[in-house]
C-alpha cells in the first residue's frame, strides 16, 4: 500500500488519472442506488435553470436535474466502455498472442482483415455493424467490441512477435515447455505493461465512439439518460442554456482525460 | 598539448570522474582503458564539450594548448568550444552507424565540417577534399561512398568516414571511443593499423578509449588505466603491461584472454587415457554430436504476397563430430554461419539437409546477451525450476515434487557460486555476470549432454569473463558435459577448447586439436585469423 | 517503380474485398427492401415484378457482379429511398454528387489546419528549456486530446457563433454558388475536428524531437562544432518527421470519421447525414457506394503517405 502511495507521489500523471477517473467511477456507483433528484422527474416550474446549489449543473428543457442525469450518464458511458474493452482486450489477447506466436496463413488473413479494419473510421464501422444488429444496448457493446478489437490484436500480436524469438523463449522451447505454457505463463506476463496502456488508451476510445454514437442517435435508446445524447439535446438551447450542453460535454472530456492521463502514468512507470 | 587539471565530473552528485589528471602530448597516442562504469568515456566527452547537461564539473580545468576550454564553477562557453570542435579537436565515436545521420548522404556529412570552419572555398573545391580526405582512409570508390547514406556502407566502412570527418581538418586532437568494439576482428585491426597511419602522417595527438587491454598495447604510445572514476595507474606501455605497479592493473591484465599464458590453460580433460610416457592419447570417448553434410538455409524476402522469396544457403556441408566431455571451440566472423549453425543443431532450424545424429538428450544452450537471456518477469527461483517443471509436464515419469524441485534449484544456484538470497530475486536486480551464472544454471539444471555456448562471455567485462570461463570450465569436469563453445576471440577460444573450428562463409575451413591449430594453422584464413590479434 | 505497382494492386485487392464485404453485409442482413419500398399492402405480382426489376431473383455472385460492373462503368445504382419523381428513382450518383465535395473539404482543410499548426508548435515545444511551458503545453495538449470533436464543434458554435457572432449558426452556402463562402463556412466545423488532432500531432512531434535529440548521430553534429540552431533543424527536423508522417497518415481515418460526425453538429449538407439517415433507413444502394468511397479515400491517402515516405526516408527508398 504504501508503496502505491509512493508511486503516486512520483508520478503526476498516475495521480491526476487516478483521483479523475476515482470520481468519475465513484459518482457512477453512486449513481445505481441515489441520485439527487429522479432523473425523469420533469418540473416545468424548474425549466432551464442555471447552476446553483439546488441544481449544481442547473437544469434542462423538461425541468430535469442535469447533475443527476450527468451521473447516470456516466455510469451508462463506464459500464458499455468496461465491457466493450473487456471483451475487446480478451479477444485481442486471445487472437494476438496466437497469430502473432505462430505466424503463417492464418496470421497473414488476419492482419489483413485487422488493417482493413484499423483503416476505416471506427466509427463508421460501428455504425455499420449496428444497422446490421440493430440498436439497443447489447448490441451496441458488441459492435464496439467488434471495431476494437483489432487495435488488441495488432498489439498484442506484434509484441508476441518481439518476444517470440526472445533468448529466454528459445531457451524455454529447448527445455520443452510446451507451447500454450510458453505463450501464456513465460510471454504473456512480460507484456502487461504494454498491454495495460492500450486498455486504458481503448478505454478512452470506447467513451468517444459510445458518447459519439448516442450524440447521432444510433447508441443507448431514450429513457435511459446517455452523455452523448444529452449534448445532443442540448445542442438545441445553446442561446437560452449554455450550461445545458456544458455539462455533459465537460463530464465527457473529464472521463477521457482521466483515462489518458491514467494510460500516461502506466506507460511512464513501466 | 592538452592538459586535463585535478577535473571531477558529477551526475546527480555522484561523482563518475574523481580528481583526475591527464596530459597528451604533441604526437602522442594516448590509451585510456577501464571497465565499463570507470569513467573513462565521460572523461572524453568532457573534455570536448559533449558531456549532457545533467553532468556537472565539481573541479578542475582543461587546457588545449594555452586555451583555457573548460573550468569547474564556470558555464561551458559554447561559443568558445564550437570554434575548437570539429576543427581543433575532433571525435569517433563507437557506433558507426548510429553516429551518422541516417538520412543525410555521407558525403554531405564529411562537407559539413568544412562548411562549419572554413570560409574560402568553393562547393566544387569541399567536394574534392572530402573526396581527398576518402582516399586517405581507404575509401577507394570515393566518387561512390560520397553519394551513399551511411545503412548502404558496412561497418566498417562507416567508421572509415567517421574517421575521413574526424581528420579533414588536420586536428591537432583526435579522441577515439572505442571505435573498433562494433567492429569484426579483420576490421578491427585495419581500423588500428589506419588511425596509426594518420597519426604518422598529421602528427595529431590521440586520446584512443578502449576496455581492450591488447588494442591499447598495440596502438598507443602511453596508457591511463582507470576504474570507478579515479587513474589507478599510468605509464609507457612497456611499463604498464610488463611492470604493473596496482594490484588492479596486473588483475585486468591476467583476465585478458592470451596465448602467451600457457599456463593460464586449463588441463586437458580428465579421465584421458594416458600412454606410459604419461602423454595424452587421442581422445577415445563415444561420439555425442555427429554432424554430417549439413547445409541450411534460410528464406529471404519479406512475407508479402508479391515478393518472391529467395533461398539463401547460410551453412554449406558442415561435417564434424563431438565427444564427449569435449569442449569444441567454434570461431569466425559476424556473418559465417556459426549461430546458424548451432541452431540447426538445437533443431531450430528446420531447412536442413543432412544428417544431426545428437547421442544425448536435448542440447541446451546459453547465449551472448545476459540481458535478454532471462524472463524479466520471473523470479531466479522460478526460472532454475522451470526445466524441471516442464520435463513433469511432458512425462509423468519425471514429475518431481516442489519440494525436491525448490532443493534442486538451491543447489543448482550453489554450483555455480551465488548464495541463496538471489533465488527469491527477479534478473532486473542481477548484474551481468550473475546473469550470466543463472543462465548458465538454468541450462544445466536437467543436466543435458551437450551445451551450445554462443559467445557467452562476449559482453561482459574482462574480470568478470575470465570468471564466467572458469566457472564453465569448473562444471564441465563436474558434470561431464560437453560444450559447443562459440566465439568470435580466438584467444577465448584457445584457452576454453580441447578442439578447435573454423568457420568462413558458412563452410568449416579447419578442424583440429586447439595447440595443433595455434602451432601449425594449415588454412590461409586460419593463418589470418591467428595473426591479427 | 515496381513497389508503387505492388502497392497499387494491395490498393485495388483492399477494395476488392471491402465491396465484397459491404455486398455480403447487406445480403444477411433481415428486412426485405421490397417490403420495405411498397409497404405491406402492395400485391404480389407487383412484388414479384420490383424484385424482377431490382434484380433480386438472381444469384448473389451475378448480382455482385452486375453491381461492381456498374459501379466501375460509373452507373452507382439507384437509392430505394428517394425518386426523382413519379416514374423515375433517384440514381445514388447524383444523391451524392454535391455531397462529397463538402465532406473531403472538410476533411482536406482539417488535415491543412493540422500540419500547418501542429508542426510549429511541436518544434517550439521541442526547444524550450522552460519546464513551465513544457507543463503548460502538457495540460493543454492532453486536454485538447480528451475532446470529442461534436462538443469541440458544439464549443465553436456557442464561442464564435453565437457569442462573437464571427459566422452564422446552422448556415451554409454552397460551393458552386460562392467558393470562398464556401470555405468560410467550412472553417469553424474543420477546426473542431482539427484541434484535438493537432494537440496529438503536436505531441508526438515533440516526443520524437527529444528521442532524436538523444541520438548518437546529435552529439557527433555537436561534435563538429554545429551550433543548437544548425542541430536542430538540419539534422534532428528530417529525421524527427518521418515517424510524424506515418502518424499523420494513420490518423486520416479519423479525421474522415471526425468531419462527418462534425457535419452533423454544423448542419452542413455532406455525406455523414445521407450516410446516417440512409443506414437508419436501411437504403442500402446508397450505403454500399458511400463505405466503398469512404474506404477508397482512406486507402488512397494511405497509399499517397507510403509514397511520401519513401521519396523522404532514404533508408526505405534506397534498399
Amino acid at each position: 500500500m504504501k508503496k502505491v502511495f509512493g508511486r503516486l507521489k512520483q508520478n503526476k500523471y498516475l495521480l491526476a488519472g487516478v483521483i479523475m477517473t476515482g470520481i468519475a467511477v465513484l459518482l457512477a456507483l453512486v449513481s445505481i442506488f441515489w441520485t439527487p433528484y429522479s432523473t425523469t422527474a420533469m418540473s416545468a416550474a424548474e425549466k432551464f435553470d442555471a447552476p446553483s446549489f439546488r441544481h449544481l449543473f442547473g437544469t434542462d428543457n423538461f425541468g430535469r436535474d442535469i447533475f443527476s442525469r450527468v451521473m447516470k450518464g456516466m455510469g451508462t458511458t463506464i459500464l458499455i466502455s468496461t465491457l466493450v474493452v473487456l471483451l475487446a482486450g480478451a479477444a485481442g489477447i486471445l487472437i494476438g498472442a496466437l497469430t502473432g506466436y505462430f505466424g503463417g496463413i492464418v496470421d497473414e488473413i488476419v492482419m489483413r482483415i485487422t488493417d482493413a479494419i484499423n483503416g476505416f473510421p471506427s466509427i463508421l464501422l460501428a455504425l455499420v455493424v449496428i444497422t446490421l444488429m440493430g440498436s439497443g444496448r447489447q448490441n451496441l457493446i458488441i459492435s464496439l467490441a467488434i471495431v476494437f478489437t483489432p487495435s488488441f490484436v495488432r498489439i498484442v500480436r506484434s509484441e508476441f512477435i518481439r518476444l517470440r524469438d526472445a533468448d529466454y523463449i528459445l531457451r524455454a522451447r529447448l527445455m520443452g515447455v510446451g507451447k500454450l505454457r510458453i505463450l501464456f505463463v513465460h510471454i504473456l506476463p512480460n507484456i502487461f505493461s504494454t498491454f495495460w496502456v492500450s486498455v486504458m488508451i481503448g478505454f478512452n476510445n470506447a467513451i468517444l465512439a459510445e458518447s459519439g454514437m448516442s450524440y447521432l442517435g444510433i447508441g443507448v435508446q431514450p429513457p435511459d439518460a446517455t452523455l452523448g445524447m444529452m449534448l445532443s439535446d442540448a445542442q438545441g438551447y445553446l442561446t437560452t442554456a449554455p450550461w445545458y450542453a456544458l455539462a455533459p460535454g465537460l463530464s465527457i472530456v473529464w472521463l477521457v482525460l482521466g483515462f489518458s492521463l491514467l494510460s500516461e502514468g502506466i506507460r511512464r512507470q513501466a | 598539448m592538452i592538459k586535463i587539471e585535478n577535473l571531477s565530473v558529477a551526475f546527480d552528485g555522484t561523482e563518475v570522474v574523481k580528481k583526475l589528471s591527464l596530459t597528451i602530448a604533441d604526437g602522442e597516442i594516448v590509451g585510456v582503458v577501464g571497465e565499463s562504469g570507470s569513467g573513462k568515456s565521460v572523461t572524453a566527452l568532457t573534455m570536448m564539450g559533449l558531456v549532457s547537461e545533467e553532468a556537472t564539473i565539481t573541479s578542475g580545468k582543461i587546457w588545449y594548448d594555452d586555451t583555457l576550454l573548460l573550468e569547474a564553477g564556470k558555464p561551458r562557453d559554447k561559443a568558445l568550444y564550437r570554434s575548437f570542435q570539429g576543427s581543433k579537436m575532433s571525435m569517433i565515436f563507437q557506433e558507426p552507424m548510429t553516429s551518422l545521420n541516417p538520412t543525410k548522404r555521407v558525403g554531405n556529412q564529411v562537407e559539413e565540417m568544412l562548411k562549419l570552419h572554413t570560409t574560402d572555398l568553393t562547393a566544387k573545391q569541399m567536394k574534392e577534399k572530402v573526396l581527398e580526405a576518402f582516399l586517405s582512409v581507404g575509401l577507394k570508390d570515393a566518387e561512390r561512398v560520397y553519394e551513399c547514406y551511411p545503412h548502404q556502407l558496412s561497418g566498417g566502412m562507416r567508421q572509415r568516414v567517421m574517421i575521413a570527418m574526424a581528420i579533414i581538418l588536420h586536428p591537432g586532437l583526435v579522441v577515439a571511443d572505442e571505435p573498433t568494439t562494433a567492429l569484426d576482428v579483420s576490421v578491427q585491426s585495419q581500423i588500428i593499423r589506419l588511425l596509426r597511419k594518420i597519426n604518422k602522417e598529421q602528427k595529431n595527438s590521440m586520446l584512443f578509449i578502449t576496455h581492450d587491454l591488447n588494442l591499447a598495447k598495440r596502438l598507443c604510445n602511453r596508457v591511463v588505466v582507470m576504474k570507478d572514476g579515479n587513474v589507478v595507474e599510468s605509464g609507457t606501455v612497456n611499463e604498464i603491461f610488463d611492470h604493473p605497479k596496482e594490484e588492479y592493473t596486473r588483475k585486468l591484465i591476467e583476465a585478458v584472454p592470451s596465448r602467451e599464458k600457457k599456463m593460464q590453460r586449463f588441463s586437458m580433460n580428465v579421465g584421458d587415457i594416458q600412454n606410459a610416457n604419461g602423454q595424452n592419447m587421442p581422445l577415445q570417448r563415444p561420439d555425442i554430436l555427429e554432424v554430417k553434410d549439413l547445409n541450411v538455409s534460410y528464406m529471404d524476402g519479406s512475407n508479402s504476397l508479391f515478393s518472391s522469396k529467395k533461398k539463401k544457403q547460410v551453412v554449406t556441408g558442415a561435417t564434424f563430430t563431438m565427444k564427449q566431455g569435449e569442449i569444441l571451440g567454434l570461431v569466425g566472423e559476424s556473418g559465417c554461419g556459426k549461430t546458424t549453425l548451432s541452431k540447426a543443431i538445437l533443431g531450430m532450424n528446420k531447412d536442413v539437409e543432412g544428417s544431426i545424429i545428437h547421442h544425448s538428450n536435448q542440447p541446451q544452450m546459453i547465449f551472448q546477451d545476459p540481458y535478454s537471456s532471462l524472463n524479466p518477469a520471473k523470479t531466479i527461483g522460478w526460472l532454475l525450476q522451470e526445466p524441471l517443471r516442464a520435463a513433469g509436464l511432458r512425462d509423468k515419469q519425471f514429475e518431481m515434487t516442489k519440494a525436491d524441485r525448490e532443493a534442486a534449484a538451491f543447489d543448482m544456484l550453489h554450483k555455480v557460486g551465488l548464495s541463496d538470497k538471489y533465488f527469491y530475486r527477479k534478473s532486473s536486480q542481477l548484474s551481468g555476470g550473475q546473469r550470466q551464472r543463472i543462465s548458465i544454471a538454468q541450462a544445466l539444471i536437467t543436466r543435458p549432454g551437450l551445451v551450445i555456448a554462443d559467445e557467452p562471455v562476449s559482453a561482459l567485462d574482462v574480470t568478470i569473463q575470465a570468471q564466467i570461463m572458469e566457472l564453465m570450465r569448473k562444471l564441465q569436469e563436474e558434470m561431464k558435459l560437453s560444450f559447443l563453445f562459440i566465439s568470435h576471440d580466438i584467444n577465448v577460444i584457445y584457452q576454453m577448447s580441447d578442439r578447435i573450428m573454423v568457420m568462413k562463409e558458412g563452410r568449416i575451413v579447419e578442424i583440429g586439436e586447439t595447440q595443433e591449430i595455434f602451432d601449425n594453422p594449415k588454412e590461409a584464413y586460419t593463418k589470418q585469423l591467428l595473426a591479427e590479434v | 517503380m515496381k513497389y508503387i505497382l505492388k502497392k497499387i494492386a494491395t490498393l485495388i485487392m483492399t477494395l476488392f474485398l471491402v465491396s465484397v464485404a459491404a455486398f455480403v453485409a447487406f445480403q444477411i442482413i433481415p428486412g426485405d427492401v421490397v417490403t420495405s419500398i411498397l409497404g405491406t399492402e402492395a400485391t404480389e405480382e407487383r412484388e414479384e415484378q420490383l424484385r424482377e426489376e431490382l434484380g433480386l431473383n438472381d444469384p448473389p455472385v451475378t448480382r455482385y457482379i452486375n453491381w461492381v460492373g456498374d459501379v466501375v462503368k460509373g452507373d452507382l445504382g439507384e437509392s430505394y429511398r428517394f425518386s426523382k419523381n413519379m416514374n423515375e428513382m433517384m440514381p445514388v450518383k447524383e444523391l451524392i454528387g454535391d455531397k462529397l465535395p463538402v465532406t473531403l473539404w472538410l476533411a482536406a482543410i482539417a488535415v491543412v489546419l493540422i500540419i500547418v499548426i501542429s508542426i510549429p508548435l511541436g518544434v517550439f515545444w521541442a526547444k524550450s528549456k522552460s519546464k513551465v511551458l513544457d507543463a503548460v503545453m502538457g495540460v493543454l495538449t492532453q486536454t485538447a486530446m480528451a475532446i470529442p470533436s461534436f462538443f469541440l464543434g458544439i464549443l465553436v458554435t456557442y464561442l464564435f457563433g453565437i457569442v462573437f457572432k464571427w459566422f452564422t449558426p446552422g448556415g451554409y452556402v454552397s460551393y458552386q454558388e460562392n467558393f470562398w463562402g464556401f470555405m468560410g463556412y467550412l472553417f469553424f466545423p474543420a477546426l473542431s475536428v482539427a484541434i484535438p488532432k493537432i494537440a496529438m500531432t503536436a505531441r508526438f512531434l515533440r516526443n520524437s524531437m527529444i528521442t532524436e535529440m538523444k541520438g548518437d548521430y546529435v552529439r557527433t553534429a555537436y561534435s563538429k562544432g554545429c551550433n543548437d540552431r544548425r542541430v536542430m533543424y538540419l539534422h534532428v527536423l528530417r529525421n524527427a518527421m518521418m515517424p510524424v508522417i506515418t502518424f499523420l497518415g494513420m490518423i486520416i481515418a479519423e479525421i474522415v470519421a471526425g468531419s462527418i460526425v462534425v457535419e452533423q453538429v454544423f448542419g452542413l449538407p455532406g455525406i455523414g447525414r445521407l450516410l446516417i439517415s440512409s443506414i437508419s433507413t436501411r437504403d442500402f444502394p446508397v450505403v454500399q457506394i458511400l463505405i466503398l468511397y469512404i474506404t477508397f479515400v482512406v486507402i488512397f491517402v494511405y497509399f499517397l503517405v507510403d509514397i511520401l515516405y519513401r521519396v523522404i526516408d532514404p533508408r526505405i527508398s534506397n534498399k
